[in-house]
């Protein structure tokens, strides 16, 4: 089984390198490094801002209005703007016992089938992620607290995020499909 | 269709996606949107991705991914081989000195960085090497490391942990510390079973060195002068001050626990740049990296999880198998070992994260009406699923070891691990007849 451990950051897995598909990897590992960038200044940044809501309470007595809902939105940004990285490093993990037992061609099957349903799932989320900011954008939507930022903003990340995972996924698919193209 | 044919359709359907391999995360929102197509009302399907933004919005889940940036920052530094040469300068007077000092650096990382297999990797690289070089057995030296890092999941800030407090919805300060009474006993187990093994490890190689073998480099004295042990210390002391700083920050009222974990990434960073100079881009890239690509997969499970649980709940599934539990009017211990049997089987498959999510509207209102304590019980699953760390079929750190240690071979790192399984049983029995180890120090702080 494949189980959470130090997570390599330096091996894409199974992703297309050549002709179309490669090209369009190409693209999209250029996203992904913008987004894995954003994702790591987003946590970076929530850090400090939960820093600096103790120190401005502790030293200056300012009160804590805005910290905790800027920290959710910076956090789940980074959650699901690294998602497609992650899944270019298959790195999202499952119960893979089943890749020791069966022979290899059936394991290909199984894999496959595998990643179609991942597929269906998340164009599916994808797309309720879609109509959710769509929703929030044309109602104006803010959230409950005192600060009431617009909720557009951590939707929209959670859309985007969901929205290259989706192609990702595809890409590795795709490229299943058409071996001579993946290396 | 009966609520039993659905739960039962409900778990058939998880186990088989599961098992065929998609990601955790994906398996588990697949499964609650097809029974929410089919069981449930249109407009709870439109709502799927608010339900799961709703969920993952909580300031106390969203302290996981800080909680990994300060373990990653801490993990990729060389803090861990000072960590534990300093103690070892420190403790070589005593028999199995090296052994000791790996465990209690271990429960000492893992107290800063909350993470078994960031622990196993950052005692076990310089460590293992180590103790083998001072004639310590590959499994011996192994086990040693897989087990202290399980330390990782059970003293504040333990992730999972923190998932257990937000499942059962128990105080989080109350649970991190029920942590530490049963972390010091493990500790406390570990590091005399180091000294046993090796004494008895000693007296083997004099034997063979007294009958003219080979002479084993176990039975040669370390020697420490008090300037070698001085100048250890400066090396360790930002990060003691570092791990009891944010615990005087959470347990002194100054910090919540979402600021404490804002407050210990950001020292934590602070600290490796000012003690290794760890503060350049080609420095900071791979601990934000491997933070990010921890926290994201674990935050989708976790989201996938609740989503998956408000339908089983929404379903009636939850209610009608705690119903069921209760109404086998099981004995009180009976009905505790039954559900960590499930916890241990469950462990050969999933990670505690899911375990956590998927069980506990189920195991948790029978043990509750069985009269147990939930802060105890969340103590005592996560030493069970602490067990599952270190023993086949999954392992985490059996894993990890055999990546830091390639030249040990994997069923050597197995039968080293088995003592610690059993002295993990042992605890939690120890933990069971006196609960006390873990509630004292929490009912102790908030006065009950």
């Amino acid at each position: 089984m494949r189980v959470p451990s130090e997570f390599d950051a330096a091996a894409p897995a199974d992703i297309p390198s050549a002709g179309l598909l490669g090209g369009l990897q190409g693209l999209l590992n250029g996203l992904n490094t913008v987004l894995i960038a954003a994702s790591g200044i987003a946590a970076g940044a929530a850090g400090l801002v939960l820093t600096w809501e103790v120190a401005g309470r502790y030293f200056f007595k300012i009160p804590s209005d805005w910290q905790d809902e800027l920290s959710i939105f910076l956090l789940v940004g980074a959650t699901f703007m690294s998602a497609a990285w992650i899944q270019a490093r298959r790195g999202h993990v499952g119960i893979d016992a089943l890749a020791h037992i069966l022979p290899p061609a059936a394991d290909r099957v199984r894999r496959f089938i595998a990643d179609l349903v991942s597929l269906a799932f998340c164009a599916f989320f994808a797309w309720r992620c879609w109509a959710l900011l769509i929703e929030a954008w044309e109602d104006g939507q803010i959230s409950g607290s005192a600060w009431g930022p617009p909720l557009w903003i951590p939707y929209g990340l959670m859309t985007a995020g969901m929205s290259v995972l989706v192609a990702q996924i595809l890409l590795q698919m795709l490229a299943q499909l058409a071996p001579a193209e993946r290396r | 269709m009966s609520l039993v044919t659905i739960g039962l359709l409900y778990g058939a359907a998880t186990l088989v996606a599961l098992f065929s391999g998609i990601p955790i995360a994906f398996a588990l929102g697949t499964v609650a949107v097809a029974f929410m197509v089919v069981f449930m009302p249109g407009a709870a399907v439109g709502t799927v991705a608010q339900n799961v933004y709703e969920e993952m919005a909580s300031i106390t889940l969203l302290t996981i991914p800080l909680f990994i940036l300060k373990g990653a920052a801490i993990g990729k530094s060389r803090a861990g081989s000072d960590l534990y040469a300093a103690l070892h300068a420190w403790l070589h007077r005593i028999p199995g000195g090296l052994g000791v000092a790996v465990v209690v650096a271990c429960g000492l990382f893992a107290a800063m960085a909350g993470s078994s297999a960031a622990t196993c990797s950052a005692i076990g690289s310089s460590g293992i090497p180590a103790m083998r070089q001072r004639g310590y057995s590959p499994g011996f030296a192994a086990g040693l490391v897989a087990a202290g890092g399980t330390l990782g999941i059970l003293l504040p800030p333990s992730i999972t942990l923190i998932l257990y407090a937000v499942a059962a919805e128990q105080s989080l300060g109350r649970i991190f510390l029920a942590g530490i009474g049963p972390g010091l006993l493990l500790t406390a187990m570990f590091a005399i079973y180091a000294v046993l093994r090796h004494r008895s490890e000693y007296r083997r190689a004099w034997r063979v060195a007294e009958a003219g073998g080979r002479r084993s480099a176990i039975i040669a004295d370390d020697h420490f002068t008090l300037r070698e042990r001085l100048y250890a210390v400066p090396r360790i002391l930002p990060f003691l001050i570092l791990l009891l700083g944010v615990m005087f920050a959470l347990y002194g009222g100054i910090a919540t626990p979402s600021e404490t974990a804002g407050l210990g990434a950001v020292l934590a960073l602070a600290l490796i740049a000012a003690v290794y100079g760890a503060w350049h881009l080609s420095d900071l890239k791979p601990i934000f990296e491997s933070t990010l690509g921890e926290s994201g997969m674990l935050m989708l499970i976790i989201g996938m999880s609740l989503l998956y649980s408000y339908v089983m709940s929404y379903l009636h599934i939850s209610q009608g198998a705690a119903e069921w539990i209760v109404s086998l009017h099981l004995s009180k211990w009976l009905l505790f070992t039954a559900i960590a049997l499930l916890v241990v089987v469950l462990g050969f498959f999933l990670p505690p994260v899911s375990i956590i999510l998927m069980t506990a509207p189920i195991i948790l209102p029978p043990l509750k009406a069985a009269g147990f304590n939930l802060v105890w019980f969340g103590v005592v699953m996560s030493m069970i699923m602490e067990m599952g760390l270190i023993h086949p079929p999954v392992g985490l750190n059996i894993f990890v070891i055999n990546k830091i240690a390639p030249d040990i071979g994997l069923k050597d790192i197995v039968l080293g691990t088995l003592p610690f399984v059993f002295l993990m049983t042992a605890a939690i029995v120890l933990l069971c007849v006196f609960p006390e180890i873990a509630t004292a120090i929490p009912d102790w702080v908030y006065q009950k």
